[in-house]
């Protein structure tokens, strides 16, 4: 049983890692990303290529996977983003055209990476960090997933701080509620849009490296498969909002192992989506969203 | 006026329905309509054009690329083989990635084309079951390599060179049963109708004839990359061996995770586990088994001789199931045609099905068919930290 919550912690808190910076820069600025997933594991390829060339320590990896997810993030902003928000009629076509445009933009990395790996699985084996198993009682616990749960519930915590209490943060919520009135207030939409971005893809790539740390390899098409799961966690917890992700995340990971522990398995995703779809129903907002009013 | 002209085009319609008759499926009783091509036993053009869709790119691309080195291998040799006497087999690769669509497409644009005489199918079963029916429907012969569940082989003009993973798993048996294991767990993924199979009836099965129990059995979503539950259920269940059916990309993490929950036991896996797969697992994977339809140091001399030829053409690369398999199937085609002596279609299929009533002996090994699905003898594959070896070889 403690084992049980100790994977579904685990498994929630990367699903988590994942989907702050998405929630983050949707929440925000309004930007659904649905290049995320490629980000997240592009950075992590980043990472596996660097560590075949110079055996790395663990931090070290960390910090090449957020700065390639940063780059990449900041990158789809200003070539792609911008350029739609710019021309775009009203803010509701511009969200629509950036929702296809990373849709397409997602293409290209995982090509690359596909393309380079021949689509086999690829991890940190050539690094000089060695995962080490911990039994602790009646539990079973690796380092990394020590890193792992401290990483996403501090980040979350600490994003979810600054979001109330830095003045930064006061004025990125500010453009969340509304942009016009926000940028008349003074803020510059621009710069802090900017830092979102690179903010919510240094966090795909902390969750790309640490994940893989975490399974020991992934493969190009993880990314695919975590958009997913990450994007019924922030539609679960309510949009825009940092709490809501973290228990959005906790739940579907909750859901799925409970299911995986009581029953064969092969149901996990129809009824984890399931009981999503039924809790919608009753709350269409999400968990927090009436209480978190509209915007973190 | 305008009656006459009528009178004139209908004429001339009916002149070309009888034309077309005369000249439909070769003559050959039981063909299916739409098949093109002059009459049987004409002899061989110069060229012989083959359409091969192939996953050089997407998911499955690991064994589409691989594919593509056995067939440009094949090419090669039965050029250098003079199996075709002056002609020259030309192979035209369009990438399909993960698409049925595409795969789809690309067979309808081949069969409408009558300088195609076969075509070699898609690798990913989704595809290969959308084009079967329009290729047997047409009378085109298709001749796939992996694409391994039902609905793909449907009718006389389809073929499968990869033989069904249940055919050869009977290896895992006696050797299990050799090490006196008298419990199992089975993990498999439930999206993949093959690894379904394995999991739920061939596992079960195994165990009754060679005195062994599953004592659980889960399965995991088809795109699951997160094993610590399952693993964790297994090492409590605690059973000697544990069987993974699970794709290439998931089988390396299901073994780490396995090993980190505590897991001591046997490891049996399926030929996902080959082609590098196990490699990120590295030392953690060692001692896991798969049997597998072709490895590199499998004893047959024709094997031996493939690998011989790959290597001198890949500088010393090691071969894979994948480019054996599809190395087969181009030697498979190239016989039928031989055999019909002609590119018309439906003397091919007949070609074909008699190399598959004999059997060859190539790539894999000694290659039989039941009916026009391959069989092989199969060998017994372990992970040694760094690599693949022979356990056991099913070849007599």
């Amino acid at each position: 049983m403690a084992q049980d919550v100790l994977n579904a912690l685990t498994l929630g808190s990367l699903y988590l890692l994942f989907a702050l910076g998405m929630s983050l820069a949707w929440g925000t600025i309004g930007v659904l990303n649905f290049a995320h997933g490629s980000i997240f594991m592009f950075s992590a390829f980043g990472a596996h290529l660097a560590v075949q060339a110079v055996p790395l320590p663990m931090p070290a990896m960390i910090a090449i996977g957020v700065g390639i997810g940063a780059v990449l993030s900041l990158a789809v902003q200003v070539l792609a983003f911008e350029p739609i928000q710019r021309r775009a009629a009203d803010a509701h076509t511009a969200q629509l055209q950036i929702i296809v445009a990373g849709i397409g933009i997602a293409g290209i990395p995982l090509a690359v990476a596909q393309y380079v790996t021949r689509s086999v699985p690829f991890g940190y084996s050539a690094g000089t960090f060695e995962v080490t198993v911990h039994d602790l009682g009646p539990v079973r616990v690796t380092d990394v997933q020590v890193v792992i749960l401290v990483a996403a519930l501090g980040i979350a915590g600490l994003i979810a701080w600054w979001l109330r209490a830095a003045r930064a943060g006061l004025a990125l919520r500010a453009i969340g509620v509304d942009a016009e009135v926000a940028a008349m207030m003074g803020v510059d939409r621009r710069r802090l849009a900017l830092l979102t971005m690179a903010v919510a893809g240094g966090l795909a790539g902390l969750a790309g490296v640490l994940l893989t740390y975490h399974l020991g390899s992934i493969a190009p098409e993880t990314g695919d498969a975590f958009l997913l799961k990450a994007f019924a966690a922030i539609i679960l917890g309510g949009v825009g909002s940092i709490a809501g992700v973290v228990i959005g995340a906790m739940v579907l990971a909750g859901i799925e192992t409970l299911v995986l522990v009581t029953t064969s398995g092969t149901w996990a995703p129809a009824i984890a989506f399931g009981v999503l779809f039924a809790m919608l129903l009753v709350r269409p907002r999400g968990l927090l969203g009436r209480m978190e009013v509209r915007r973190t | 006026m305008r009656g006459t002209r009528w009178l004139r085009a209908a004429g001339a319609l009916l002149i070309a329905i009888g034309a077309t008759a005369c000249t439909a499926p070769g003559g050959q009783a039981g063909a299916p309509a739409g098949a093109s091509g002059g009459g049987g036993g004409e002899g061989l053009p110069p060229t012989i054009k083959i359409l091969s869709t192939r996953a050089l790119t997407g998911p499955v691309s690991f064994a589409g690329i691989n594919a593509q080195k056995g067939i440009d291998l094949a090419v090669e040799r039965i050029a250098q083989d003079g199996l075709l006497g002056g002609s020259t087999l030309e192979i035209e690769t369009k990438d399909v990635a993960a698409s049925t669509q595409e795969a789809a497409s690309a067979a309808s644009q081949a069969i409408a084309d009558p300088s195609y005489a076969a075509i070699l199918g898609p690798e990913a079963s989704a595809q290969a079951a959308a084009v079967s029916p329009i290729a047997q429907s047409a009378g085109m012969p298709v001749v796939y390599v992996q694409a391994g569940s039902e609905g793909v082989l449907v009718g006389d003009y389809t073929f499968r060179v990869t033989p069904p993973a249940q055919s050869y798993f009977a290896l895992v048996g006696a050797h299990l049963a050799g090490k006196g294991v008298r419990t199992a767990s089975v993990l498999f993924n439930s999206g993949n109708p093959t690894l379904v199979e394995l999991g739920q009836k061939a596992v079960p099965a195994l165990g009754e004839q060679h005195g062994f129990q599953v004592v659980g059995s889960a399965g995991v979503e088809v795109t699951a990359q997160d094993f610590t539950t399952a693993a964790s259920q297994i090492a409590g269940q605690g059973p000697d061996v544990a069987f993974l059916m699970l794709t290439g990309p998931q089988s390396p993490v299901a073994i780490t995770q396995l090993r980190q929950a505590g897991f001591t036991g046997e490891i049996v896996g399926m030929s996902a586990m080959g082609a590098g797969n196990l490699a990120p697992a590295g030392e953690q994977a060692a001692g896991a088994i798969w049997p597998t339809n072709f490895t590199a140091t499998q004893a047959a001399p024709t094997s031996q001789e493939f690998v011989r030829a790959y290597q001198a053409k890949y500088g010393g690369e090691m071969p894979n199931n994948y480019a054996a398999e599809a190395y087969d199937a181009v030697w498979f085609i190239a016989r039928g045609i031989a055999r019909a002596n002609s590119v018309d279609r439906a003397a091919v299929q007949q070609g074909l099905a008699a190399i598959a009533a004999e059997g060859f002996a190539g790539a894999q090994g000694d290659i039989t068919f039941d009916g026009h699905d391959a069989r092989v003898p199969g060998v017994l594959v372990r992970w040694d930290g760094a690599g693949e070896a022979v356990l056991e070889d099913g070849t007599p």
